[in-house]
């Protein structure tokens, strides 16, 4: 998730840093995908808690919600998110937590 | 006036039309108390995330209303008396409603101010490192 080809831009990226890495002096340069906020990618600007498939993408395996860490989101969005995600839990759209 | 986002879960244990009437009548109650109602959609059975009263399904019944908060602190408390209501939830939405037009505004004023290249900062940040790279592999 972290390395290697990703979309657009960041693969473009990706294969100059390589090609850099080749010879050059920055060999241990490790390639990081930049992560981008969803919400300011697409120009989300509310988010909707009855909207369960895009806040099911924020929800791991365990029902937590996932940390800004990983996602990337936005400390703004970040807030509206979690939210939308309780507000969601609240009438059973999604789990508290799962085993 | 206020706008207000309304979902209530009622038992799986009656039918739809029972269901639907159920929720018919704090519908009535709403307009009773002098909402006007913008959008309405049964969401039908669905199941629940977790089990609620050991039920694992329920009927969700979606409301979007613009209605005075009495009335919607009066279908609440009636929601939560009743047996047939599992679960409820009544949100305010016009604020957040007003502010996401406000910040798509404010975007769009961004947008059109410079137009030449959105994408601006990536597009450096990538840009000038394969240039530096080539710099340093014809000079030696």
């Amino acid at each position: 998730m972290r390395m290697g080809g990703g979309s657009g831009r960041t693969g473009a990226r990706g294969a100059a840093a390589s090609k850099d890495g080749k010879g050059g002096p920055r060999k241990k340069f490790f390639v990081r995908r930049r992560k981008v906020c969803k919400f300011c990618a697409e120009k989300i600007e509310h988010i909707d808690w009855k909207d369960v498939k895009m806040l099911q993408g924020f929800i791991p395996e365990r029902g937590k919600i996932l940390p800004r860490r990983i996602s990337g989101t936005c400390a703004l969005h970040q807030r509206k998110l979690q939210t939308a995600i309780k507000r969601a839990r609240s009438i059973a759209l999604l789990p508290y937590a799962t085993d | 006036m206020r706008l207000y986002d309304i979902v209530v879960l009622v038992t799986p244990d009656l039918s739809d039309e029972d269901a639907a009437k159920v929720a018919g009548e704090y519908k009535k109650i709403l307009v009773d108390g002098g909402a006007n109602v913008v959008k309405e959609e049964p969401w039908g059975k669905r199941r629940l995330a977790f089990p609620i009263l050991r039920k694992r399904e329920a009927h969700y019944v979606y409301w979007q209303v613009e209605a005075p908060p009495a009335a919607v602190a009066e279908a609440e408390r009636r929601m939560g008396l009743s047996d047939q209501v599992l679960r409820h939830l009544a949100v305010r939405v016009d604020e957040e409603l007003k502010r996401a037009a406000k910040m798509a505004e404010r975007l769009k004023i961004k947008a059109v101010r410079r137009p030449p290249r959105p994408p601006a900062q990536p597009a450096e940040a990538s840009a000038p490192a394969p240039a530096a790279a080539t710099e340093r592999s014809s000079e030696p």
